[in-house]
């Protein structure tokens, strides 16, 4: 978990100062499309895990044993 | 203007304006059922809201895949906001983008390791066929236009009037697929209601977010295409006006029409594109079509 959290601190300021960079600086169009199609969702789904809540230690093990398959 | 701010303006826009749009067509569909129904809004905060729930990867997901392809479906929907309003490049990238939406689709089945996730995988390989009227219709405007380049068939529509009018049965195949995709559709064989949620079954919480922010994307880059390559050059009031009259037809005719069995459905989205597709060809050497 705490490695979870610290690729996804890193994941979220890449993706964050790569797409400053884009607004700032005047790059050729492949880099910004390039940037924008891998930045934007990556920047999403590292904030997402980063705010997302966890389950609670007694809880964790429930939560993960088939939320729905009835395995 | 800066193109990534351009980008980013786009991408905020489809998602907050796909967002009140599928909560304005759920509201459709609740009136019409004689349900006061959620407020418009609802959409747009419970993608917000999951965010902050919690969230936990089931035991029986392959965890790499599980999460990769939420984001791949983000990714091929921003793809398809960069090909449509920002650049107003090809049809056939936007064409790709819908091909790889329903490999998503497959595989956010396949990965869950739920026995609804996989079936609904299942049905997503026979719901392809809602791809073949849509190719049709693509092919139809490249004869007509001679060009898949948006920008180029707006400008041929502005010359020669909206495409609705020339190949109409045309623009129908294209509103089959919009209707195939709305929430709660008859032809939403992957998402039907015996299948708990379908491919998104076990992706709930942040992850489930993250799916309703790229649906909401996808929905208004849908009716984007829709309303450009077949209704001519519209100002932000046509487009505006034209989502939400496409949000309450489709939430009108979800709400008054049960769910297909995949047979059934695939049945009737092929007959429906061999009719338009056919009844086009004619219209084209008959000379009704210039």
């Amino acid at each position: 978990m705490v490695n979870q959290k610290i690729i996804c601190s890193i994941l979220l300021a890449l993706s964050t100062i790569a797409i400053l960079a884009c607004l700032v600086i005047d790059f050729e169009a492949w880099i910004v499309y390039a940037v924008a199609i891998f930045g934007i969702p990556l920047w999403v789904l590292s904030l997402g895990l980063l705010t997302m809540a966890k389950p609670r230690p007694e809880d964790a093990e429930e939560r993960v044993k088939e939320p729905f398959t009835g395995y | 203007m800066n193109l990534m701010a351009d980008i980013l303006i786009n991408v905020i826009i489809a998602f907050l304006a796909g967002s009140l749009l599928l909560g304005l067509h759920r509201k459709v569909m609740a009136r019409v059922q004689k349900r006061p129904g959620p407020p418009i809004v609802q959409h747009l905060i419970h993608s917000l809201k999951f965010f902050f729930k919690e969230t936990a990867i089931p035991k029986t997901v392959s965890k790499v895949f599980y999460i990769g392809i939420v984001f791949i479906l983000a990714l091929v929907w921003i793809v398809g906001v960069i090909a449509g309003p920002v650049a107003h490049d090809s049809l056939l990238i936007l064409f790709g983008v819908y091909a790889v939406y329903k490999i998503v689709e497959h595989n956010s089945g396949s990965s869950s390791g739920s026995p609804y996730g996989k079936l609904s995988c299942v049905r997503a390989v026979l719901s392809a066929a809602t791809e073949l009227p849509l190719f049709a219709a693509i092919v139809f405007v490249y004869l007509i236009t001679g060009t898949m380049n948006i920008g180029e068939i707006i400008a041929y529509q502005s010359a020669h009037g909206p495409l609705v009018f020339t190949i109409p049965l045309a623009a129908l195949m294209f509103f089959m697929l919009i209707i195939t995709k709305s929430p709660y559709s008859p032809f939403a064989i992957t998402k039907d209601k015996a299948l708990i949620s379908g491919f998104e079954t076990e992706h709930f919480g942040f992850l489930r977010g993250f799916m309703l922010f790229s649906e909401s994307i996808a929905w208004y880059v849908m009716l984007w295409v829709f309303l450009t390559i077949f209704f001519g050059p519209l100002n932000a009031v046509g487009y505006l006006i034209g989502m939400i009259v496409i949000s309450f037809v489709t939430g009108f005719i979800n709400a008054t029409t049960p769910i297909l069995s995949p047979n059934h459905s695939v049945m009737t989205q092929i007959t429906i594109g061999a009719i338009c597709f056919f009844g086009t060809v004619l219209m084209i050497f008959t000379g009704v079509v210039a």
